[in-house]
């Protein structure tokens, strides 16, 4: 897993705690080392609960079967949401589409514990994402870079994930968003040690990378002393084994998601516990070579190299 | 000869949940205990996933998280019954936040269906995600009295001051039930509570304050909290205020998550705690 975040960064860099955000990003550090499970239904619910999941995504369909559909993919009906929320006693989350603020607002009013604005569905704003500070209810967002990540942080997501390609089976999308992400954090690190302490070469060639990414200079700076993102970063998009959600450990996550991997694959009980196991024993192979034993069928999956650049879902996003 | 240095091992709970943050304000806390004979202890600070780490251990910190996904995680690790031996038969000290509070908990409620597998170890009956959804999560000034005991003057004056506090989908302590030896039969009939199985503590073991049953260390004042669920609020906002921190002992539990704060105090008072209770055994 990352470093371990310091107990007290859960602030709004800019000072702004009026908007509790101590307890929005309290709730992601709760969930770190779990497994966070997308689910369609209760009983689907129940299943991921039963296993050990730490939250459930509530979803209409998971990634594997928007992409099959095609069409406009939106937030999900109430109605569902509701049912999943009365199954389980875990936190529930549920997405929004990229720039929907109303799609949020009707998410908040249900009480979900997690908004994930989310490049699985179609975007509903192509230049803009959900201002989230002023909302209770805390925001996980995904991210391709460092850059990315960082301004989904000033825009008041608690929480970031990878993107990964979801609904792929295949995890190299995650992993290269992860490695870009820490790649980054070193480099700008680096700047800040050349010199031993800040002066105005060092401040100059931060604020220039800054620049390049949009963000704030001041955001940077944060991230590159603490060398690591400065909220709970989580894995997502095409994890599908239990060696999936350890190598995401072992690579820097602090937690996992699982999308299509788990309930399109043969025994999803059975495979949900044993990722759960995974993430926390991400360190011991023994451990990882029990419970990866026995599984049953993966999901068959779509090889991210075969696909035409119009179908991956990672681009969405700003 | 150099006189010889006691290594005491405190051991975080690594299965899931807000860990390192407890670690971090662990090591913040051995540094500045102000004891006499401070250099004769050597402090080591340890993730805890399996028995023979938990074996390890002098005292353990049970950390916020998902105490479903703990209890399974753990049963599944082959440490549930390590953990009950070591909370109720070796009775080593034991410090549960918000979801340890749960599984520290000999009595529990609003759990998943099904219920939950308990540690146990606290005669009290908890109140799992009290205060609601994450939309009803806050933070609050406590004023923690147990505090200033701390014998040292330089930092007492510093307790005065109130303990910032973060509750996130928090429990509260519903009920301090009578201490007993097995297990809480009543409760067992109570609808939709579910209960820790007995373990009884080893002979040679004998501490008179877990007879004496579960003390309050704080409580949250019921001003507050500004509920959204009407219904919630007549309930818990009595006069007295929710009871958010217990102890009995060997165990101590709060319902808030110090680790989320900065202020390494009640690390410090606890750690404290743990010389005192391994100067008794």
């Amino acid at each position: 897993m990352a470093t371990g975040l310091p107990t007290t960064n859960g602030h709004h860099p800019n000072g702004d705690d009026s908007n509790n955000f101590a307890v929005k990003a309290g709730l992601a550090r709760m969930l770190k080392g779990g497994v966070i499970m997308d689910v369609v239904n209760a009983e689907q619910a129940r299943v991921a609960e039963e296993a050990g999941a730490v939250a459930v995504m509530a979803l209409e369909r998971v990634p594997a079967d928007i992409r099959a559909n095609g069409g406009v993919a939106r937030m999900s009906d109430p109605a569902l949401i509701r049912e999943i929320m009365d199954a389980v006693t875990i936190p529930v989350m549920a997405k929004a589409r990229i720039g929907h603020f109303v799609e949020c607002q009707i998410l908040e009013a249900l009480g979900v514990d997690y908004i994930d604005e989310s490049e699985v569905l179609t975007p509903a704003d192509h230049a803009h994402h959900v201002a989230k500070h002023g909302y209770k209810v805390p925001f996980v967002c995904g991210c391709r870079d460092l850059g990315e990540a960082l301004r989904r942080i000033e825009e008041g997501a608690a929480m970031i994930r990878t993107k990964g390609e979801a609904g792929t089976g295949d995890v190299v999308e995650a992993v290269r968003h992860e490695r870009a992400v820490r790649a980054e954090i070193e480099r700008a690190a680096e700047i800040l040690e050349e010199d031993g302490k800040a002066n105005d070469a060092t401040e100059t060639s931060l604020r220039t990378m800054a620049k390049s990414m949009r963000v704030s200079y001041e955001l940077l700076r944060q991230t590159a002393e603490l060398k690591r993102l400065p909220v709970v970063n989580f894995a997502a998009g095409g994890i599908a084994t239990p060696a999936d959600a350890a190598l995401m450990m072992q690579l820097g996550c602090d937690g996992v998601f699982v999308g299509s991997g788990i309930f399109k694959s043969g025994d999803a009980a059975k495979r949900a516990k044993a990722i759960v196991q995974a993430v926390t024993h991400y360190q011991d192979p023994k451990v990882l070579a029990e419970v990866s034993t026995g599984l049953g069928d993966a999901m068959v999956g779509i090889n991210c190299e075969s696909m035409k650049p119009g179908e991956k879902l990672a681009v969405r996003g700003w | 000869m150099t006189e010889q240095s006691r290594l005491v091992t405190v051991g975080v709970l690594a299965l899931q949940g807000a860990f390192s943050e407890h670690l971090q304000l662990l090591r913040l806390a051995g540094v500045s205990l102000p004891i006499d004979d401070s250099d004769k202890i050597t402090w080591s600070f340890t993730e805890v996933r399996t028995e023979e780490e938990l074996s390890q251990c002098d005292a353990l910190i049970i950390p916020g998280g998902e105490s479903t996904t703990m209890s399974l995680v753990a049963e599944r690790s082959g440490l549930l019954e390590p953990l009950r031996d070591f909370v109720k038969a070796s009775r080593k000290p034991t410090w549960g936040t918000c979801a340890g509070l749960i599984l520290l908990a000999e009595s529990a409620n609003r759990t998943k269906r099904g219920g939950q597998e308990l540690v146990g170890g606290l005669d009290v009956r908890v109140n799992r995600n009290h205060f609601g959804r994450q939309v009803e999560s806050f933070e609050a000034d406590l004023d923690l009295p147990f505090l200033e005991t701390l014998n040292d003057s330089s930092i007492t004056r510093e307790h005065v001051k109130p303990f910032h506090s973060v509750f996130i989908r928090a429990p509260v302590v519903e009920k301090i039930l009578q201490p007993q030896q097995g297990i809480q039969d009543e409760e067992a009939s109570v609808p939709e509570t579910i209960i820790a199985p007995s373990k009884v503590a080893k002979i040679n073991i004998h501490d008179s304050s877990i007879e004496k049953g579960v003390e309050v260390m704080a409580r949250l004042p019921g001003e507050a909290v500004a509920l959204s669920n009407k219904d919630i609020t007549a309930r818990a906002t009595g006069d007295e205020g929710n009871i958010v921190a217990v102890r009995q002992g060997n165990v101590f539990a709060t319902s808030f998550h110090p680790e989320l704060t900065g202020d390494a105090r009640i690390h410090t008072w606890w750690l404290d705690q743990v010389l005192k209770a391994i100067e008794r055994s």
